[in-house]
């Protein structure tokens, strides 16, 4: 007897089959508006995190636990002593959330060809072990990366533009040392970066990681930092946490960050995002509960001697009101199926082949990233069914009113024509 | 009064310092009782000299202690040599300051280069002191409202204290200076530097009063920066010399990279 409900109200959607498709497409536009939409805007968080933390960060630091906010040159993990590097760094790649780890060294200095003098921040790093950690090194244009233990150096493109220096050229490093002794030695440029990121082109320098402790009277145990790349974003929390039990009470004082709280701002961008997904949803449903409500009144209105012949036959109000909203329930069903099968598709092929939008604009940064002139678009997995729901929801209560008004039709007038 | 010039230059020249008045004659400022007129009296007697001489500056840090022995010489207030004569590991290294121009000597790997302006509140070789207090060596009644805050005694000395307040115009860095000399022998006692907040910032004493080079002067002054009490900079002065020939040409890139 169940399914009887629903052959009637397919049947009733068939009665005037272009107001229905109408109304389906309607339904349909609405989920797909909300699940494309949810996508974009999940792409768009994705790709401002990715770039934000892979550009330079990575998504979880490890470092001393006063080495903030001062980032003092003295402010080693392990203190004095330093630690044991090497199974430090691999013992947090362990991981199975972390997909690898880099041993870090910063050093506040200058970059100078002599005549022009240039400050910023002289990273060492492991290349070998950076590159899977963050995309800085695989954004040099001209050059290539740093030889371990050779005095070179790759510099941002806007430092090589104020120093105009070239691949090749000899450059002056100088930074203060741990010792208080002023660090100073000659390196060659072996590459320029260009991320787009003025701060980062500007004001940073990488070399390998032996060559800067040197530089700065740094112990091969002493280093600032571990970072690692965590490739789900939001595993990021709890990558850190199972870093911090890793290196335990026993180990050295180290804090362990992971990027959501290094860069709260993004995790505030996300968090908006993600309140004008549901604001999406209220608004474009919003706007569809008035097209399904008139449809449903009007296809109400026209059966009306239907329902005063069930009424009058003994039917009781019940029977109209489940009539109704079962037609109301087929058509949602009907605009999902429609939906799902416009949307997902284009989702999936948006995913696979984001359309590329220079021609439109170039890239820009926010919250410190830099964002490519792509189109990006995320799987919203739990939007495609939430956004279900609410379609079907929106018929149903689209459908209250007209079901509780044919519900009281007056059966004689209503035979009687009056 | 040279004495004074050269112990701005052992200061980095910070005018803002007001570094140690040495006077020939300490009579020189006697008699004047309008403040503008006393530090005008006292920083107009030092310019225009030539000085030489020979330092040790003390630096502790949380971190590390260092001492480092320095020549330096200076031309007025435009030019000033520095050169580091030990440690071994930073002998040589010599900053030269022409104009407002700052250049470094590093002899390690035998090059020179310049300071840019966006370095000037870098610390100078690891010290208290920064290379804008190098190069800011400009007049203190030029930049500065002078008042007294207070003339009597202290710790059974009589002493002026006055206030300086930039002029709305003034390209300088503190708020306000607290500056004490004694009137006896118109000797600095203490500068204190305050940010534009008016929280202290940084203060300098002056002390071991004695005759160098046929002057009196402050022999030692330390600088304690406020927010690490515990860290300052020394300098004290064992050699100095006055009416030294020296003219613009000895402050040249060639002489900076002289390790002679």
């Amino acid at each position: 007897m169940k399914g009887a409900w629903w052959r009637i109200g397919w049947r009733n959607l068939g009665r005037n089959r272009r107001r229905t498709l109408i109304t389906v497409i309607g339904l349909a536009l609405g989920y797909s508006a909300v699940v494309v939409m949810t996508g974009l805007s999940r792409g768009l968080v994705a790709e401002m995190i990715d770039n934000g933390t892979g550009m330079l960060t990575g998504q979880l630091q490890v470092f001393a636990d006063d080495y903030l906010p001062d980032r003092g040159i003295f402010d080693t993990l392990g203190g004095r002593d330093g630690i044991d590097v090497e199974s430090l760094v691999s013992a947090v790649a362990a991981d199975p959330r972390i997909a690898a780890a880099s041993p870090r060294v910063y050093a506040g200095g200058l970059v100078s060809t002599g005549a022009a003098t240039a400050a910023g921040v002289v990273l060492g790093v492991d290349p070998a072990r950076e590159i899977h950690v963050s995309r800085l090194l695989t954004y040099i244009d001209e050059g290539r990366v740093p030889t371990p233990g050779q005095y070179e150096i790759v510099i941002g493109r806007e430092m090589a533009n104020q120093l105009h220096a070239s691949p090749g050229d000899e450059v002056i490093v100088v930074a203060p040392g741990a010792d208080g002794s002023l660090g100073n030695d000659l390196f060659i440029v072996s590459g320029i970066f260009s991320t787009g990121v003025t701060e980062l082109d500007l004001g940073y320098a990488v070399a390998p990681i032996e060559v800067v402790q040197e530089l700065v009277a740094l112990p091969p145990e002493r280093i600032h930092e571990i970072a690692a790349r965590v490739d789900d974003p939001w595993a990021a929390d709890a990558a850190a946490d199972g870093v911090k039990s890793l290196i335990g009470p026993d180990g050295p004082n180290a804090d362990v960050r992971p990027w959501t709280e290094f860069r709260p701002e993004m995790v505030e961008y996300a968090n908006l995002a993600t309140s004008m997904e549901w604001m999406l949803i209220v608004f474009v449903f919003g706007m569809a509960i008035w097209g399904v409500a008139n449809t449903m009144l009007m296809s109400s209105f026209e059966r009306r001697r239907e329902f005063a012949v069930l009424l009058a036959l003994g039917g009781g109000p019940g029977l109209i009101v489940r009539s109704v909203l079962a037609e109301a329930l087929v058509l949602g069903a009907v605009a999902l199926l429609f939906g799902v099968a416009v949307t997902l598709p284009v989702l999936a092929w948006w995913h696979a082949a984001p359309p590329d939008m220079s021609w439109v604009y170039g890239g820009f940064t926010m919250a410190g990233g830099l964002m490519r002139p792509i189109l990006r678009v995320e799987w919203p997995t739990s939007m495609i069914f939430i956004t279900a729901g609410a379609m079907f929801g929106t018929a149903l209560l689209a459908a209250l009113y007209p079901a509780w008004r044919s519900s009281r039709v007056p059966p004689a007038d209503t035979l009687a024509g009056r | 009064m040279r004495a004074r010039t050269i112990t701005r230059t052992v200061l980095l020249g910070t005018a803002l310092a007001l570094p140690p008045g040495a006077h020939s004659q300490t009579t020189d400022c006697a008699g004047l009782s309008d403040p503008t007129a006393i530090v005008d009296c006292v920083d107009r007697i030092m310019r225009g000299e030539s000085s030489q001489g020979i330092s040790t500056m003390e630096v502790v840090t949380e971190n590390w202690s260092r001492a480092m022995e320095m020549q330096m010489w200076s031309l007025g207030t435009e030019h000033a040599l520095v050169r580091i004569l030990s440690p071994r590991k930073d002998a040589g290294t010599a900053t030269l300051k022409a104009g407002t121009e700052i250049w470094n000597y590093l002899p390690r790997v035998d090059r020179t280069i310049k300071i840019p302006a966006s370095l000037m509140s870098a610390s100078w070789m690891g010290s208290h002191f920064t290379n804008d207090d190098l190069v800011k060596e400009s007049r203190l009644i030029e930049d500065y409202e002078i008042t007294l805050a207070y003339e009597g005694e202290r710790d059974g000395v009589e002493v002026w204290e006055f206030d300086l307040v930039p002029r709305p115009e003034a390209p300088v860095v503190w708020g306000r200076i607290g500056y004490q000399v004694r009137k006896g022998d118109t000797m600095p006692v203490w500068a204190r530097y305050y940010d534009e907040d008016g929280e202290l910032v940084r203060t300098m004493t002056f002390f071991d009063y004695r005759e160098l080079g046929g002057r009196l002067v402050p022999a030692t002054m330390r600088v304690v920066p406020e927010d690490k009490p515990g860290e300052f900079t020394e300098v004290r002065y064992s050699e100095l010399e006055f009416d030294v020939e020296l003219d613009e040409e000895f402050f040249s890139l060639r002489r900076l990279r002289d390790t002679r």
